[in-house]
């Protein structure tokens, strides 16, 4: 098939997997719309789709529409931890790893480097950094345990790193109770962080320090662009992808397949750990997670929708970051529940993973680039039979 | 620790150790007959969710338990059959699949209980605790003369009824995979379904079967857990179960004794946690007891198989 098609056959696909969803979506409002008559509740699902449509971006009142610039910063700020979760799963996935320890892994990393943050006096700039690389370092020696358990004795990653996720939330909830916790707060949450370890915002506008759009989004699309490079342009990430499309292939054409599954999920923990690190310093004051973020499911997804691609994971982590914005829209707007979000992610997710959806059309196509170059040739020998005659 | 052993050895904590592992018992049958027809469906977690969820809200609105155990099975083939569409009609991976059907149980079943019941504790918080009551529960059995053995009585009688079916259904899909040939199409599709298909069985059934019947499966575990463990459903309840199965699978060695008694073993490990935090432990050290037990003995499964191999 040529360039072109496959292009026009993945957007076809991607809108339509979309466009499913959002009639799932749909169904799903209008089910839960308030309303007596069915009239009533057809106006109230519009109301509804309008603001998960377009509320992430415009405010929508009776005068109208007027773009938000705090919305679409919100958007920016809530991508910083999910394209590192995404860019982590990429990597992970890349080498066939079915590591889901990125969810454990990005709370860890937040924990860790909120701990760096407030004990660990260092020069502001320094600061941030260390506790962000301590941070993604620790995450990235917790994931030798599920690397290793399955280099050497084939222990499912899948199952191990699920399990590691309890583990680490409820050891951090531990330290948290017994010997982080700021006492004289009635909720559960460290001691301020350093002055020193803040990731500072963009530039200092009142709506850009409310939406917390810190460096941290810039740093992100720099990991994007190291680990994008890194895949395509190392010979460790070509192993990876190896490893990934053919493992028996790799490991006779004399890679150390041991070695790059192991490396593959290192790097994934440090993507992750990293990733919660940047996260907590630029967005909190103190540490309060009591629970899994969620981030790292979100991740998954991304990593899906961007074909484990790490250049196309801004791309995705930007739609569902406007999902998700739509959603809490619709929640404060409409009251549709916003974990309607997981049931819309979960559809686009499932859509875009089926390899066989919309195969037919895709078998038309490779046929018509057949037909076509078996035209041209036949032309072609035409004319040259003819200039042989 | 004296303190604790007295503790431990009480009927009420050898109960425990059964009515926590039914639930995992049925999640871990299922993964056991899916891995038999050669996939793994990580979505147990999800079905169970679903299945509890629905479970205990049509034994609500039917004031009747029955209804809602029958629901709770419906719901768990249902989806389950939708997984199995995308997975071998649609050629998704089975992996994704499954985490899809966990995203969807973790927030998706609490949407649905918001729009389903209209409650909102709070804004971000919903449960069925509300408004069943304990009429709608499965209820318990029980066993004539074995109630009145002293220490054993306790232990073994009183249970609900699908804590005794979980145990039976071990059994049973023993029964299935070895003497049935149902159960020998299964293994065979796991082993070779080229081999299968030549003798004329349909490979695509027998997978859809198997995976109809992990979400059988989990249709029980689920019911139990909003039925029967807790009294309605709640976020997250399922807390991992469906996970702990697919380890209790492998540990078990792929089969129904391995399997049930590895299940009693992760029941063991958290009424253990449920026992430490009761004299006072921190119960945030006291859950992932079982989650680190798992990764423990998988690995120490995992040198014995190595040992195995090695001397073969």
């Amino acid at each position: 098939m040529t360039k072109k098609r496959e292009m026009i056959f993945s957007i076809v696909r991607a809108a339509l997997a979309i466009l499913i969803s959002l009639v799932v979506a749909m169904l799903l409002i209008f089910i839960s719309a308030d309303g007596s008559s069915v009239g009533e509740k057809f106006k109230m699902t519009g109301e509804a789709l309008k603001q998960l449509l377009i509320g992430p971006l415009f405010r929508v009142n009776a005068n109208g529409v007027s773009f938000e610039g705090k919305r679409l910063a919100d958007i920016l700020s809530a991508m910083i931890p999910t394209i590192f979760t995404g860019l982590s799963v990429c990597v992970m996935f890349s080498a066939n790893q079915f590591n889901l320890g990125s969810e454990g892994g990005i709370m860890l990393g937040a924990f860790v480097s909120a701990v760096v943050a407030i004990y660990y006096p260092m020069p502001a700039g320094l600061h941030a950094v260390m506790a962000v690389v301590i941070g993604g370092a620790v995450v990235a020696l917790v994931m030798l345990v599920p690397a290793i358990l399955k280099v050497k004795l084939d222990v499912s990653e899948m199952v191990c790193s699920l399990m590691l996720n309890y583990v680490i939330m409820y050891i951090i909830k531990y330290l948290m109770n017994n010997y982080y916790a700021d006492k004289t707060k009635g909720q559960i949450q460290t001691y301020p962080f350093l002055n020193s370890s803040r990731i500072a915002s963009i530039v200092n506008n009142p709506v850009i320090n409310s939406a917390k759009l810190t460096w941290g989004f810039v740093i992100a699309l720099i990991a994007v662009i190291i680990t994008g490079l890194f895949m395509y342009r190392s010979r460790w990430g070509y192993q990876i992808r190896m490893i990934g499309i053919n493992k028996d292939f790799s490991k006779y054409s004399g890679m150390k397949v041991g070695f790059i599954i192991v490396i593959s999920q290192v790097i994934g923990g440090f993507l992750a750990g990293a990733g919660g690190g940047i996260e907590v310093l630029g967005r909190y004051n103190t540490f309060s997670w009591s629970s899994l973020p969620g981030y790292g499911w979100t991740g998954i997804t991304i990593a899906i929708l961007a074909g484990n691609n790490p250049y196309y994971v801004p791309l995705a982590a930007f739609f569902m970051a406007y999902l998700q914005k739509g959603c809490d829209m619709m929640a404060t707007y409409a009251n549709v529940p916003m974990q309607l979000i997981s049931i819309v992610q979960a559809v686009i997710f499932l859509f875009f993973a089926a390899e066989q959806f919309l195969s037919k059309y895709k078998q038309s196509l490779v046929v018509k680039t057949a037909q076509e170059e078996i035209a041209a040739k036949a032309a072609l020998s035409k004319e040259g039979g003819a200039a042989n005659g | 620790m004296a303190n604790l052993i007295a503790n431990m050895l009480t009927p009420e904590f050898f109960f425990s150790i059964f009515r926590i592992s039914a639930p995992i018992i049925y999640a871990t049958l299922g993964a056991i007959v899916v891995e038999k027809a050669g996939f793994a469906n990580i979505g147990l977690e999800g079905l169970m969710m679903f299945s509890a969820l629905f479970g205990s809200l049509i034994s609500y609105y039917t004031q009747n338990w029955f209804w809602g155990f029958i629901f709770a099975l419906f719901v768990g083939v249902v989806m389950s059959l939708v997984m199995g569409f995308f997975a071998f009609k649609l050629k998704t991976d089975i992996i994704l699949v499954g985490i899809a059907i966990n995203m969807m149980g973790s927030g998706g079943t609490l949407f649905l209980c918001k729009v389903i019941t209209g409650i909102t504790e709070g804004n971000t918080l919903a449960s069925t605790t509300g408004l069943v009551t304990s009429k709608l529960m499965i209820p318990s059995i029980n066993i004539p003369i074995i109630s009145s053995i002293p220490f054993i009585g306790r232990v073994i009688s009183g249970h609900s009824l699908l804590t005794y079916l979980a145990f039976i259904f071990c059994y049973l899909t023993y029964l299935m995979l070895y003497k049935t040939s149902l159960g020998l199409n299964i293994r065979a599709v796991g082993e070779n379904p080229g081999a299968a298909s030549s003798v004329g069985v349909s490979v695509l059934k027998i997978k859809y079967i198997a995976i109809a019947f992990s979400g059988l499966m989990s249709g029980f575990g689920g019911a139990f857990m909003s039925m029967s463990y807790a009294q309605g459903w709640s976020l997250d309840m399922v807390a991992g179960r469906g996970f702990i199965a697919l380890a209790a699978q492998a540990m078990g060695g792929g089969e129904c004794f391995g399997g049930m008694l590895s299940s009693i073993l992760f029941g063991f490990a958290q009424a253990l946690g449920i026992k430490f935090s009761s004299i006072g432990v921190d119960s945030n050290l006291a859950s992932p007891i079982p989650y680190a037990i798992t990764i423990i003995s998988l690995t120490i499964f995992g040198i014995v198989n190595k040992r195995k191999a090695y001397k073969k």
